[in-house]
């Protein structure tokens, strides 16, 4: 027996030795390994790309509203309101009420408006004594805008002298007991609390998107793409009112969100079917700026995908594909050459277009082309009494659509009209639409227009806006205005001046940029920046342009030197650069040369 | 209980006992099969040891995770706020004219020119802390009217009053760090740290009295945290649980042996002494189980052996019966001779004579009781059963029961049913059993009345006799029915009982299937009762009389609730075995 039991025994100690040995073994390399975070291997996990940034607005600094403080001199009571005013959280301005006396808080009216100042400093009248009662701060600056009630920011020049009278309440405080109606902001207090915001809707049509350029003040109790919509949903400012449509009639919004690299609107109501389209392009291109092109977008109701059975996905450029002057990219533009028009092709090199025009021109006039697939090109006759279209096709000879008795370069809309502007003396001007077949014309209404010297008129690109060049006492000037209704019902309104006339300053030409920016040449061979809602900005000069053309970002100008030679630059935004190469490869002025680029509308 | 008055309206309070009746029942129960089951037991201690030790754990472990995620956020967000804290010390201390030249730290071109510095400090700092919330600044300066800002949505309200208190105690630099719910303007509330300070602006122009608030948003952290606990929770359920199946299987394993061992225990206590268990392995309940085996082979030998010998003995005890009975009639037929010729005897031997021959009577009615006891114990004794009317059988008792009644001047008092009381039985035994009891209580009733009562129901008859002696001490009731017991061993055997009479009685009951049991207290006299089934080979479930008599319970019971103090009789007796 013992030798049976021997090696038995043996054997079952290791039975029990092993499994604990290897207990061990892991326990020991469970608590001693050399790394909890693995090594060696590779990672899935993607996060959101941070340089696409957040389309829900960027981050931003605001002021915070605090009440007065005790023992305040009236200067300090004067800042402190001025703050209390730039600020954001405080709808009701219940704490800038504070630095007003009792009676006059009553009656203090912040929304008519906001007057924006530059360089704000205070001139005292006299040091205030220990018995005075009353004071004065005098804000001292210069005002350089106004924010009306529905957004628009119109620069106004002009100097700010803000009288602010103060009395000394009976707790010894000074309190503000006469002050201006609306809001009194800085510079920086509206750059940081009203940034500028590009809604979009719709032309008469439906086919266009339309640029509103209004300040919208931030609420940061929502994001700022949520604060756009609701403002987009509000409707167009009163100066596209009558000219513009909007897809959204009766929606309200939830709440802008972002889901799956999506930027989703939900809003409360559908529209109609025909709208959806128009609806996302609005959506698309009024949230662009923010999302910086790179977000799609999703339009929810109610929180549920927008169609029962699929949701509404909204590419990130549907602006670009629904209107497709809305940021066209690469067209080729016309220009003169020799004795025709010619349309510049690859290696910069012109070829002359098809059809009569291509051969034979009216006169060294700027051409104006239209903007249908069939192109046709415009052009006033040296004697500036006829407009005669060629289209840009084989066999396409020059007819006359036009007559006066001196008349302004015409201009095309999108829709294919011929606009023409006769003047028959100093101070008449005479608007006529020709529709497209040239065989219908139209008297457009325009009041502000019918008795002064238009010098020239420039359709935009969104077939709304309209900017002329307006000759007056002082020099010449640039408005814009828009196009509301169509046919005999044709009128421009809300003209609106961007470049001021100044001391006998004459504007050469102007040209649309796009939607909301124009670009205007004077006499003294500057070139300005103009927009409704900014100062026109110097963008440089150039001497001996006389034309320009833009689309879209390129600028060309049309130049020539002592000589008469010809040719045409665009701009680098630093300096000008020659554009059209000639058949020994060179790009010098020549005799007869590149003059009066153009591009289609605009 | 008559089903009629079942329907009656029961009171609150009532209800309420019913409810506690009920819960006291299930508690019991429960409790009753927790100590019943070792399985049971084992499964929730092991439960009850491992929740508190996975609570334990848990809270440790989650304690630690909590202290170090905050920790390393807390870290960075402090060294940003230092980074941040020197821009802004380098805005607010520049001259007012080159602060609009001031280049923010992303490159881009500042935004608002013209700006104050603090403004363009804060713009700054909102660049810096990014679209993604990573955290909100808030800077002011109380004593100088417009210097209060803050970025994008962060409400000044989440910096608790308190923490302005000690910052202002403090020295400017020093931090001062508070965990605390932060508020963003029309939104939801998150949990937050927010680091304060005075900006330290020794060595410049300004005051002292701007303070720089870092809000750092907790929210990713609180989500990390909570997952962490849940999947903590869930994994200590999972263990707990997965330990007590573990704690199941394993008494499961040692359990299953032992129960069945009890079993086998139980049936070999029921007599079934081949009951064996199965031997597997040789683990330590195998072991058991061998010594179970053995135990119940040498319990079946040691019956066995006791079984042959009892065997032996009742043998002899018939073979001497009937060895003693040819001898006897010799001796018997020699005695009645003499016993007739006795008149002839002077008169010492005709006394002799009459002796022997009451003696020779006792000797074979002795003889008889012990053939027919050895009959019982040898199984040969058989029942002739017959549907008869119990009074008849009594009646013809208490006839033959007369003449010794008459000379113990003992009168019976009869209590039968006036319908007849038909039960299948063998009335030559039960006659007997009837004679037995009669006398017993003729010889035990002082000359008072002896009651012999019948009453009959659905299944069973019973017939009770009563005397009114001396009556039974407490434990005689059994005792009465052992062969050759007397109740006074010096008490004179007056009408010569064999002692087998009620032993005899009781095997007739049983072959039966009824009862014969005894009551009896000490100046109350006895009673016996013999209760039959009907139906031959029926199991008898109650009896028609009681045991007690029903006079004595009742003074009983009334004594016992008047003056329990004067009852020291209540004590003893009365069992009734129903």
């Amino acid at each position: 027996m013992p030798t049976r039991g021997g090696p038995r025994r043996h054997a079952r100690r290791a039975g029990e030795v092993l499994p604990a040995l290897a207990l061990s073994l892991a326990l020991l390399a469970g608590t001693t390994s050399c790394s909890v975070i693995p090594t060696g291997g590779r990672s899935v996990m993607s996060v959101d790309d941070e340089s696409k940034g957040s389309p829900l607005g960027d981050p931003y600094a605001r002021v915070v509203a605090m009440p007065p403080k005790a023992g305040w001199s009236p200067e300090e009571v004067v800042t402190g309101f001025r703050a209390a005013m730039a600020s954001l959280d405080d709808s009701d301005f219940r704490i800038a009420r504070q630095y007003l006396a009792a009676d006059f808080a009553a009656k203090w009216n912040p929304r008519s408006g906001v007057t924006v100042y530059r360089q704000g400093a205070y001139d005292k009248f006299a040091p205030i004594g220990a018995e005075d009662r009353q004071a004065q701060v005098t804000l001292k600056g210069t005002k350089i805008a106004v924010i009306d009630p529905d957004g628009r920011y119109r620069p106004s020049g002009g100097p700010l002298n803000q009288p602010f009278t103060l009395a000394r309440q009976a707790d010894g405080e000074w309190r503000i007991s006469t002050a201006p109606d609306g809001l009194l902001l800085s510079e920086a207090d509206v750059a940081r609390g009203y940034p500028p915001v590009d809604l979009y809707f719709l032309d008469a049509r439906r086919e266009a998107l339309v640029v509103d350029q209004v300040r919208v003040p931030i609420d940061p109790g929502a994001n700022f793409a949520k604060t756009t919509v609701e403002r987009l949903l509000r409707g167009p400012s009163s100066s596209l009112a009558d000219a513009v449509r909007t897809a959204f009639t009766g929606i309200g919004l939830i709440d802008v969100t972002t889901e799956n690299n999506r930027v989703v609107v939900d809003l409360d109501g559908r529209v109609a079917a025909d709208l959806v389209d128009p609806m996302s392009a609005q959506l698309a291109a009024t949230l662009s700026a923010l999302t910086k092109g790179g977000w799609g977008f999703e339009v929810k109701v109610n929180g549920e995908s927008y169609h029962p059975d699929a949701p509404l996905r909204v590419d990130a450029q549907k602006q670009s594909s629904f209107d497709p002057w809305l940021a066209p990219g690469a067209v080729d533009p016309y220009y003169l050459a020799g004795d025709g028009l010619r349309l510049l092709g690859k290696e910069n090199t012109g070829q002359p277009v098809p059809g009569r025009a291509g051969q034979k021109r009216l006169g060294l006039d700027p051409p104006a082309i239209s903007g249908q697939s069939a192109r046709q090109v415009a052009q006033r006759s040296a004697d500036r009494r006829s407009l005669s279209v060629a289209p840009l096709a084989a066999g396409g000879e020059w007819r006359v659509w036009a007559t006066g008795e001196s008349l302004a370069p015409p201009s095309w809309d999108r829709y294919g009209t011929l606009w023409a502007v006769d003047r028959p003396n100093d101070h008449t001007s005479v608007l006529t639409r020709y529709d497209g077949d040239g065989k219908r014309h139209y008297r457009v209404t325009a009041p502000d227009l019918e008795t002064a010297y238009v010098k020239s008129l420039k359709v935009a690109r969104d077939g709304v806006h309209v900017a002329v060049i307006v000759r007056d006492g002082l020099g010449e000037q640039v408005r814009v205005g828009t196009v509301v209704g169509e046919r005999e019902r044709t009128r421009i309104t809300n003209l609106q001046t961007v470049v001021d006339s100044e001391n006998g300053r004459k504007i050469k030409d102007i040209t649309w940029n796009d939607g909301k920016t124009l670009y205007a040449l004077t006499d003294r061979s500057e070139l300005l920046e103009a927009s409704v809602a900014a100062e026109p900005a110097s963008l440089g000069t150039g001497s001996r342009i006389e034309s320009i053309a833009a689309l879209d970002g390129r600028l060309l100008a049309g130049s020539s030197d002592e000589q008469g030679g010809r040719q045409i630059f665009y701009w680098t935004s630093s300096k000008w650069e020659a554009l059209v190469k000639h058949e020994n490869g060179t790009a010098d002025f020549v005799e007869n040369g590149p003059s009066f680029p153009a591009f289609p509308l605009g | 209980m008559p089903s009629a008055p079942k329907r009656r309206r029961r009171t609150p309070r009532q209800l309420l006992r019913g409810v506690r009746r009920r819960t006291r029942r299930a508690a019991g129960r429960v409790r009753r099969i927790f100590w019943r089951s070792l399985q049971l037991r084992v499964v929730t201690s092991t439960m009850v040891i491992s929740i508190v030790v996975v609570a334990v754990l848990g809270v440790f472990l989650m304690q630690q995770i909590v202290s170090a995620t905050l920790e390393n956020r807390e870290r960075a967000a402090k060294s940003e706020a230092q980074a941040d804290r020197n821009a802004v010390l380098g805005y607010l201390s520049q001259p007012a004219a080159e602060a609009a030249k001031q280049p923010a730290d992303a490159g881009q071109v500042l935004p608002g020119a013209g700006d104050t510095p603090l403004g363009q400090a804060t713009a700054a700092l909102a660049r810096r802390a990014g679209s993604a919330s990573r955290y909100s600044v808030i800077i002011r300066n109380e004593t100088r009217p417009g210097e209060f800002y803050g970025t994008t949505d962060i409400d000044p309200r989440s910096i608790p009053a308190r923490q302005r208190e000690e910052l202002f105690k403090k020295e400017p630099g020093e931090e001062s760090t508070w965990y605390t719910p932060l508020h963003y303007v029309g939104q939801k509330t998150v949990p937050g740290i927010v680091i304060g300070t005075r900006l330290d602006t020794s060595g410049t122009a300004l005051d002292s009295s701007y303070e720089i608030y870092h809000l750092v948003p907790l929210e990713r952290e609180e989500l990390i945290l909570a997952s962490v606990q849940r999947m903590l929770v869930l994994v200590g359920a999972g263990l707990v649980l997965l330990l007590a199946a573990i704690a199941s299987l394993v008494t499961r394993q040692v359990v299953t042996p032992v129960r069945l061992a009890r079993q086998a225990a139980e049936r070999l206590a029921a007599g079934r002494l081949d009951e064996r268990l199965k031997v597997r392995g040789e683990d330590d309940l195998a072991r058991l189980a061998a010594s179970f085996n053995e135990m119940a082979a040498n319990l079946a030998l040691k019956i066995h052996q006791l079984e042959e010998l009892s065997q032996v003995q009742r043998q002899f005890v018939s073979d001497v019966s009937h060895e003693l009975r040819t001898p006897l009639t010799t001796v018997r037929m020699a005695a009645d001779l003499l016993f007739d010729a006795r008149e002839d005897f002077d008169p010492m031997a005709a006394r002799s004579a009459e002796l022997m021959q009451n003696q020779l009577n006792r000797f074979e009615e002795m003889l008889a009781d012990l053939l027919e006891i050895s009959r019982y114990d040898a199984g040969a004794a058989d029942l002739d059963v017959d549907s008869v009317d119990v009074r008849d059988v009594v009646l013809r008792a208490v006839a033959d029961s007369e003449a010794l009644a008459e000379r113990h001047s003992t009168r019976f008092d009869l209590r039968l049913p006036g319908e007849p009381c038909m039960a299948e039985m063998d009335s030559r035994r039960v006659e007997r059993i009837l004679r037995n009891l009669l006398f017993n209580a003729i010889e035990h009733g002082e000359g008072r009345d002896v009651v012999v009562s019948v009453a009959a129901d659905r299944d069973a008859v019973a017939v009770a006799v009563r005397d009114h002696g001396v009556g039974l001490k407490a434990g005689e009731e059994n005792m009465v029915f052992d062969r050759f017991w007397r109740a006074d061993p010096s008490r004179a055997r007056t009408i010569g009982g064999t002692g087998l009479g009620l032993a005899i009685s009781r095997e007739d009951a049983i072959l039966h299937g009824g009862w014969l049991q005894a009551w009896g207290a000490h100046g109350e006299g006895s009673q016996f009762r013999l209760s039959l089934p009907r139906v031959a080979g029926a199991v008898l479930r109650g009896s028609p009389l009681p045991l007690v008599p029903p006079e004595v319970e009742m003074r009983r019971t009334w004594r016992g609730q008047m003056t329990p103090v004067l009852s020291p009789a209540a004590a003893d007796g009365g069992r009734d075995a129903d």
